[in-house]
């Protein structure tokens, strides 16, 4: 079952800690009596910063290997064309949640991590005005929870695939290649960096030097980003994760930044 | 007229949740109750059309008069003269004063209204009553909403020619899950369900998406997405909205809003004329209520007035020997109300902030509501958004009721073969919801803007040693500190096994599912182990009720700070 997987997954926000422990309340919320559909069965982590930008609920446990065989529709039968399947084109019913299909197949990209941004937004309010709740109220019970499940894991999708952070970290489990984001700071040059960084947001007299350290942050990102992008492709992943942690840790001066401001 | 006689169930009766929603496609009704004034539209099977009372009038005002026996609304009613809505026999407002304890400053200053609103300040719902034959006659806010909804609900029904069941209506912004469900009863007690409640500048997006997506089908504007500044400025309530639209679908970015509007530009108005009318109107004497109400029609009227003449000449003789023969200027009237405009400007600038985007990136700028014809409020939004000119295509006062009965005929499963339902709304969180940590700081679990629905998770440990028992306490707002956040609930986990502090993790979850339903969840684990340590506790929320304004100090009383918690610290 997934939820043997989830355990050995770790917590974005977790980064600076570990945290060997994780309650998946989606388990319990599985059994629950309510006559509400089933509410949207994500696995979820807790986000120990209280991060906005780092929604906790982001990975899925997918086994992203697994070839995907042809499906029949629920509700009609039909077989589908091509691996995706969120919904049936020939009867317009919403399908149960397929873990296998992957964000970047969900937007309909091959599995890289430069993708364009920007054609994101149209294809995620395409997928929504076909499986968001609340235009299926009519449907039965049962294509309500499949919604209500498909909806959510589209906005998942759309939330990690936009921001390059959240993206990298994606696309490297999909490699399987496990992002520890509980591991406390070891290089002394990178700790130290980022200690001097943060003294001079907490210092900073006015908004215009706060922009100036967000415009210095940005380029950092933008660095690392292209650097991932690099690593990844060659597939080092040793120093794909070295650019992950880079990036995690600019991010999180962005967002004392944004508080501040 | 021999029409079936409607009734207003028990206040006590909770809202019971309907099961019958699949059977036939009965389109539900969209309803905008303002503060002041209220309408109701309904999608007829090719556009949205308003629905108008006996009188031929398309805005009704929210009012409940209990002049005889049966009480009557704005819907039926007809007023013999303006002065009789102030004359302590009707009561207004309620959208103002709905699900509010006796400590909250609106109820403060509804205080100078004509009916009668007392306050206790002990943390209680407020006693409020209306004049009847020199009787002060209590009610309360649900009730008068849930007897004005009956007049609303018969209307359509009479034009209509079907029972009406389900409603969308629109609310502010700024409404706690408490005041949310003090609506639900009040449409329970009307024999109304209700279908979805939307933040009034989300219905207005909504109206905005689908002209948008008559212009691309028409070949008018090319199908790209398009940014809108949604400001809505009532009686009560200021809101505001960004909201990226493309295909039919509005995406709300970020929301914004706060209980400012042109009520408190009339009670600024009416403490510059008249300084000491508070203390003077406060015994709430005949005589008094009478005064009142003559300085209220006359500052309404001046204000009015301001909109399109730049100076209002002020005579009037509110008995008692008091006089006023004043004139105000447009600028002495925005010297008056500066704050008004300052909180207003402030939420527009969060809003663009919170949705990450710039000025520059804004298509159209829409404003709507009472207060949208206030010169100084057209050229704030337009000076923060640096543009010249306003979004034309929407009429202000009726955008947000057309917006509901859109998303009334696409929640009933309607659909249009032109395509004028192919819309959808995708709605974010108003409010942050967290629960409070050790010294009353309150921790967001659900940041406010979140994409909807959403299940987010945190963790928290203990504060003492051997600390068996922790209290949640469920709160929603964005304060820091929980005295400022509305109080949606509590519970207590106990049987944690004894540990060292900071040891256990206490995860605490919270859902909000396709129904916008509140779950939260709180589990403890001890290290090593992977599964729950007691069994994990579910809570649907809100679970307070009307005297949770001391709820908070007295388990603060009861407790102290012996059952905190706190948020595991980050370290680096
Ligand atoms: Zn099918």
């Amino acid at each position: 079952m997934w939820k043997s997987k989830v355990w050995n997954l770790t917590l974005l926000s977790t980064i600076l800690r570990r945290r060997p422990t994780l309650l998946s309340i989606s388990h319990f919320q599985s059994n629950s009596t309510s006559h509400f559909p089933p509410t949207i069965s994500r696995t979820s982590y807790f986000d120990f910063l209280g991060n906005p930008n780092f929604p906790g609920k982001t990975f899925c446990s997918e086994s992203a290997e697994k070839s995907h065989v042809h499906v029949r529709c629920w509700s009609c039968g039909n077989v589908a064309n091509g691996s995706l399947f969120l919904f049936c084109d020939s009867c317009r019913s919403i399908q149960p949640l397929d873990q296998s299909v992957d964000y970047f197949q969900i937007f309909g990209l091959e599995r890289k991590y430069d993708i364009g941004v920007e054609n994101l937004e149209g294809k995620y309010k395409d997928w929504q005005k076909k499986l968001h709740p609340d235009l299926v109220h009519s449907k039965s019970e049962k294509e309500r929870g499949f919604a209500a499940e498909q909806s959510a894991r589209v906005i998942d999708a759309y939330c990690t695939l936009s921001k390059p952070l959240l993206r990298a970290i994606y696309i490297m489990r999909l490699e399987g290649v496990d992002v520890d984001e509980e591991e406390t700071l070891s290089d002394p040059e990178l700790l130290s960096e980022i200690l001097e960084i943060r003294e001079a947001v907490e210092e900073a007299a006015d908004s215009q030097e706060l922009n100036q350290i967000q415009s210095q942050m940005q380029e950092k990102l933008d660095h690392w980003s292209s650097s991932f992008a690099n690593a990844f492709q060659c597939r080092k992943f040793e120093e794909a994760l070295n650019s992950i942690r880079r990036m995690t840790y600019y991010h999180r001066v962005n967002e004392e930044i944004v508080k501040k401001l | 007229m021999a029409e079936p006689a409607y009734t207003v169930a028990s206040d006590s009766e909770t809202t019971g949740e309907d099961k019958s929603s699949s059977a036939f496609p009965e389109i539900a009704i969209g309803i905008d109750v303002g503060t002041s004034k209220c309408s109701v539209a309904v999608w007829n099977g090719s556009e949205v059309e308003l629905l108008k009372n006996t009188r031929n009038q398309k805005m009704m005002r929210s009012y409940v008069t209990f002049k005889d026996d049966i009480p009557s609304g704005g819907v039926s009613n007809q007023l013999s003269h303006e002065h009789e809505m102030l004359s302590g026999a009707a009561i207004f407002n309620m959208k103002r004063l709905i699900g509010r304890v006796d400590t909250d400053p609106v109820v403060h200053s509804s205080k100078s209204l004509p009916f009668l609103v007392q306050t206790l300040d002990i943390g209680v719902r407020p006693f409020i009553a209306a004049l009847v034959n020199n009787v002060w006659r209590s009610t309360t806010p649900e009730e008068v909403l849930a007897i004005f909804l009956v007049e609303l609900k018969a209307m359509a029904e009479v034009q209509l020619k079907r029972p009406i069941r389900n409603v969308v209506l629109t609310i502010p912004v700024s409404f706690s899950r408490f005041q949310v469900t003090r609506i639900e009863r009040a449409c329970a007690m009307a024999g109304l369900h209700v279908l979805r409640l939307m933040p009034e500048p989300t219905a207005v997006a909504l109206l905005y998406a689908q002209q948008q997506q008559q212009a691309v089908n028409e070949n008018i504007g090319g199908a790209s997405e398009k940014i809108a500044l949604i400001l809505n400025m009532g009686a009560g309530y200021c809101d505001v909205a960004v909201a990226a639209t493309a295909g039919g679908v509005s995406q709300i970015k970020a929301l914004a809003g706060s209980t400012v509007g042109g009520e408190d530009i009339l009670q600024n108005m009416m403490r510059h004329l008249l300084p000491d009318s508070e203390i003077l109107f406060s015994n709430h004497g005949i005589n008094e209520i009478k005064s009142m109400g003559l300085l209220r029609v006359a500052t309404q009227d001046a204000i009015y007035k301001l909109s399109s003449q730049t100076s209002v000449q002020i005579d009037v003789d509110l008995g008692n020997e008091l006089k006023i023969c004043k004139v105000v200027d447009r600028e002495e009237f925005e010297e008056v109300n500066r704050k008004v405009f300052e909180k207003c400007e402030s939420l527009i600038i969060q809003c663009l902030h919170d949705a990450k985007v710039e000025t520059k990136d804004v298509a159209d700028i829409i404003a709507v509501g009472g207060c949208s014809y206030i010169p100084k409020i057209r050229n704030l939004v337009m000076s923060i958004c640096k543009r010249q000119e306003l979004y034309k295509g929407m009429n202000p006062l009726e955008a947000a009721v057309c917006g509901a009965a859109l998303e009334g005929a696409v929640a009933s499963g309607i659909s249009d073969p032109f395509g004028s339902l192919d819309l959808l709304t995708i709605q974010v969180t108003p409010l942050a919801i967290g629960i409070r940590v050790e010294e009353n700081n309150f921790v967001p679990i659900i940041p406010r803007n979140t994409t909807m629905p959403t299940r987010k998770e945190l963790a928290f440990t203990t504060v003492r040693d051997n600390q068996t028992e922790v209290l949640i306490v469920v709160y929603e707002g964005e304060g820091e500190k929980v005295g400022k956040n509305h109080l949606l609930g509590y519970f207590k986990i106990m049987g944690i096994p004894p540990a060292p502090k900071g040891l256990p993790e206490i995860n605490v979850c919270m859902d909000i599912d396709a129904s916008n339903v509140l779950r939260v969840l709180a589990g403890v684990v001890l290290p090593g182990s992977r599964h729950p340590a007691i069994p994990v506790m579910e809570v649907r929320m809100p679970t307070v009720d009307d005297g949770h304004g001391w709820c908070a100090e007295a388990l603060d009383r009861t407790y102290g700070s012996a059952l905190d918690l706190v948020t595991v610290q980050k370290k680096i």
